[in-house]
């Protein structure tokens, strides 16, 4: 199998430098991690017909998110660019995206993540809020959870994100921590009524107790070991939890089931070369059992962050299905 | 097994659709890899193999032997992680133990197998951190703007449009619609929080386009300089900035300083001397003893018969004295940066030179095609005084562009973020004055032309390139001052305020917007100048070895 050399080089500086960062009692070095980060402004000019701007959304906490908007199709080329314009189209998808990092690295301006979200805007037609959540292990579960929901909330009262139909089109949508963070957001949503239309999950950051067939065969051979998976959810679950606790094993022995609930359809993409796919096809499982309707995507020989760099075919496939997926057809 | 292809190159160089990244066919003599130059890391494409078997052999080592490389994470002072190639390099020479791992060879295969843990074995003796040789590559800079400020009221929306479209108005010389614009926005005024957010600094901008508008000839900008001192001295005590710009530069003429007995600064801005106990008290902590050390404090010429430079001269001598530093002064007044000639400084052969520029550099960025750019000038006589540093802190704005619309909105985005950051200071009257001096600086980029445009401020990329150019080399910020900037602010300012790391830069910025940027340069040997790229920036540590 075949890693193209650009991403091969990307995802293993992440893993030697992420090496560097976590302590082994638990710490976290927030300065050099902060200094090796490579961070982007946020840019209200328009650059392949995307803009892009950061707002706080609550001073309490200090959360930001930066809003990405495509080129509205009457004005592709404005002069002045208002960055809380109603959208004009009839319908438009309203991506809210939590990035990855296992909880605790990477930010809203993270290189990778803002390429990756202005790629979700071209392919999806949507305007994307990528969430600069709380991460951990300086703040624990369920700050990151709480950090969604309050941007889920605003995005829902923001009349110049409604579609036609006075309605905000929301979707929740992640990578590895970011995936799990969308679950438990949604989690939130149906119960208190904010509709939420579908989850998008990329690599999911899911786990448990047992060790699965998965994680022994991979371990170590992908960029990931148990090892870090388990630093990981040591950092964020409260302390003295087991990986058992329902954030990290939402259909594991303590978790809740989902039958009869009205939760959002949901697209899991899975990358064969990932160690934690046995617990993501769980997760499918749980949902399906549930009479939820869920969409897998197996990528057989994908390593986690395939989707980071758009130089294979993985990549193309799974951003086709994300925007068939948000497209009105499918509501 | 995991085989590299390298012939996925050539799709990965393209970038993907929508996708803004340069391809190598951009810059011949660069062949960066355009998809990570994306993910913020420059790599040349015919380096990436290399690259990737010394990951590959850092992380064995690392998976080797955890003792040694906790202590390596802990220890080791990193520089520019842009150059992943030399990140990775300068890693891997901490480990000098190399017959334990794989040799780099063509059709490097890596075996999985290799990455799961093992057990521990020791490695010995560790080496200095050697002083790594950067390429500069040439960077593509977006026009970049951004706004971080949430806007609750309509109004408050509407005041930022309408002072667009004013501007838009202006710079197509329709001052008629200009006028009932402003108008206009005076009427919406009344009816929006004038104390803080958008209201606030709406305010201010309005102001400046009426006083283009209008003609106005005020002396805004214009007032004494005693004012403007009271103003900075404000400025600095309400937020972090200009302690953020002191610190660091302090902190890399320190180190430029190291070993050396006889050294000189040259403050292209006294003001009232801030900047300076706190390298005199680091100077006299130093372990071997202090130096000499002399300052040149360059300022306007004093009114009225008193010579305001002498008496800081001597407030900062009385200090040096009390810590056992010999010390001395000496004043240059001008009125212009340009009009300082180097033999002014008397600057002497044995000594070390540090040139500190504090937000000055930009004044020099006005052209007058009568004479020497004098940017040019001035640049061109520091590099031949070849400092051992040249701090340059500058605004990391997008001031100096020739569209008036264009400079408008930079501005209007850049100084809201700006107010929004002094929001959270409790001193009083520091904070109302500290507005009062950014009011000014508005001021003079919205309502001022010509050679009454001083505040020219262009970014770190822009500054980069003239630098470059002008025949200077970077020297590297690190991961330690980085870490102490970062450790300051928490002491000293809100939260909100975030250091961030730029290319062996280090920039201060209120939440993910950069605002001022601090770098450090030294004269490159000669033959080296050419624009885009220059061998041998440094990185800044303790082993004076440039």
């Amino acid at each position: 199998m075949v890693v193209p050399l650009n991403t091969w080089v990307l995802i293993s500086n992440f893993k030697v430098a992420y090496n560097l960062l976590r302590r082994p009692d638990g710490t976290f070095n927030r300065h050099l991690a902060e200094f090796l980060d490579r961070k982007v402004p946020a840019n209200a000019n328009l650059v392949d017909g995307v803009f892009s701007f950061d707002v706080i959304i609550d001073r309490s906490t200090s959360l930001l998110s930066r809003i990405y908007r495509p080129a509205s199709a009457e004005e592709p080329q404005p002069h002045i660019i208002e960055l809380e314009k109603p959208v004009t189209s009839e319908v438009v998808p309203v991506i809210i995206f939590f990035h990855g990092g296992s909880f605790a690295h990477s930010s809203a301006n993270s290189a990778i993540y803002d390429m990756l979200c202005r790629r979700l805007v071209h392919f999806c037609k949507a305007v994307v809020v990528s969430v600069n959540y709380r991460r951990a292990p300086e703040n624990r579960y369920p700050c990151a959870y709480d950090d969604g929901w309050t941007a889920l909330t605003w995005v829902n009262s923001r009349k110049w994100l409604q579609s036609m139909d006075n309605k905000v089109h929301i979707y929740l949508a992640g990578d590895s921590s970011g995936g799990n963070i969308a679950h438990h957001v949604a989690m939130r949503a149906v119960e208190s009524g904010i509709e939420v239309l579908g989850n998008i999950l990329l690599n999911p950051m899911f786990g448990g107790q047992e060790r699965t067939e998965s994680e022994r065969r991979l371990d170590g051979k992908y960029f990931v070991t148990i090892q870090d998976r388990d630093w990981y959810w040591r950092a964020f679950l409260p302390e003295g939890e087991d990986r058992n606790h329902p954030a990290c094993n939402p259909f594991g022995p303590r978790g809740k089931s989902l039958k009869g609930i009205k939760f959002p359809k949901s697209l899991v993409v899975v990358a064969g070369l990932d160690l934690v796919q046995d617990w993501q096809l769980a997760y499918v499982e749980g949902l399906r059992n549930a009479g939820q309707e869920v969409r897998l995507l197996y990528q057989d020989q994908a390593t986690i962050g395939f989707y980071l760099l758009p130089n294979n075919n993985h990549f193309h496939t799974v951003m086709d299905e994300i925007s068939q997926f948000v497209s009105s057809n499918h509501e | 097994m995991v085989l590299y292809d390298s012939s996925a190159l050539s799709a990965g160089s393209g970038g993907g659709s929508g996708n803004s990244s340069s391809s190598s066919s951009k810059h011949p003599q660069t062949d960066i890899d355009g998809l990570l130059a994306g993910a913020g890391y420059k790599v040349r494409s015919s380096e990436l193999t290399q690259v990737a078997q010394r990951l590959e052999r850092l992380d064995t080592a690392m998976v080797n032997s955890p003792a040694d490389f906790t202590q390596l994470a802990s220890d080791t002072v990193h520089y520019n992680p842009s150059d992943l190639a030399s990140w990775v390099d300068s890693l891997l020479s901490e480990f000098t133990h190399t017959s334990a791992l794989p040799a780099d060879g063509p059709g490097f295969l890596i075996d999985p197998g290799v990455n799961q843990t093992v057990p521990n074995s020791s490695w010995n003796d560790q080496s200095a951190p050697q002083i790594r040789r950067n390429v500069c590559f040439e960077q593509n800079q977006n026009h970049q703007v951004t706004v971080v400020t949430a806007m609750e009221e309509d109004s408050g929306i509407r005041l930022v449009h309408l002072m667009m479209t004013c501007a838009e108005s202006v710079q197509r010389g329709d001052l008629g619609m200009a006028t009932s614009f402003i108008e206009d926005m005076q009427g919406l005024l009344m009816r929006v929080n004038t104390v803080c957010g958008i209201g606030k600094v709406a305010g201010h901008f309005i102001e400046a386009l009426s006083r283009r508008i209008f003609q106005v000839v005020g002396h805004i900008s214009g007032s004494s300089a005693y004012e403007n001192e009271i103003l900075y001295h404000h400025f600095y005590e309400a937020c972090p900035y200009l302690k953020f710009a002191h610190f660091t530069a302090n902190q890399a003429i320190l180190e430029a300083f190291d070993g050396h007995d006889c050294v000189h600064v040259v403050d292209f801005n006294l003001m009232h001397g801030l900047q300076w106990p706190a390298l005199i008290q680091a100077l006299a902590l130093r372990p071997g003893g202090p130096p000499f050390l002399r300052l040149t404090g360059i300022g306007p010429p004093s009114p009225d018969g008193r010579d305001c430079l002498r008496e800081i001269g001597l407030r900062l001598a009385e200090l040096a004295r009390s810590v056992n530093v010999r010390f001395a002064f000496r004043g240059v007044a001008a009125a212009r940066l340009e009009d300082v000639k180097p033999w002014m400084l008397e600057v002497s052969a044995n000594e070390a030179v540090a040139v500190n520029s504090i937000m000055q550099l930009h004044r020099l960025l006005g052209s007058d095609s009568t004479r020497n750019s004098p940017i040019e000038t001035v640049l061109g006589w520091i590099r031949e005084l070849n400092p051992k540093i040249m701090t340059v802190v500058e605004q990391e704005a997008n001031h100096n562009q020739p569209a008036f619309l264009d400079r408008f909105t930079e501005a209007l985005y850049y100084y809201s973020t700006m107010f929004d950051s002094l929001e959270a200071c409790p001193l009083q009257p520091a904070k109302a004055l500290a507005e009062i001096y950014i009011q000014r600086e508005i001021c003079n980029v919205v309502s001022c032309e010509g050679p009454a445009l001083v505040e020219r401020h262009e970014p770190l990329a822009k500054w980069r390139t003239r630098l470059a150019g002008a025949g200077f080399r970077p020297l590297h910020l690190g991961s330690n001052a980085f870490k102490q900037a970062s450790m300051l602010l928490t002491l000293f300012s809100a939260e909100g305020y975030c250091v961030e790391e730029n290319e062996g830069c280090l920039t201060l910025g209120w939440h993910s917007r950069p605002l001022i940027a601090a770098s450090a340069w030294q004269a490159a040997p000669d033959g080296a100048s050419e624009v885009g790229l220059i061998n041998g920036g440094g990185n800044i540590n303790n082993n004076d070895a440039l």
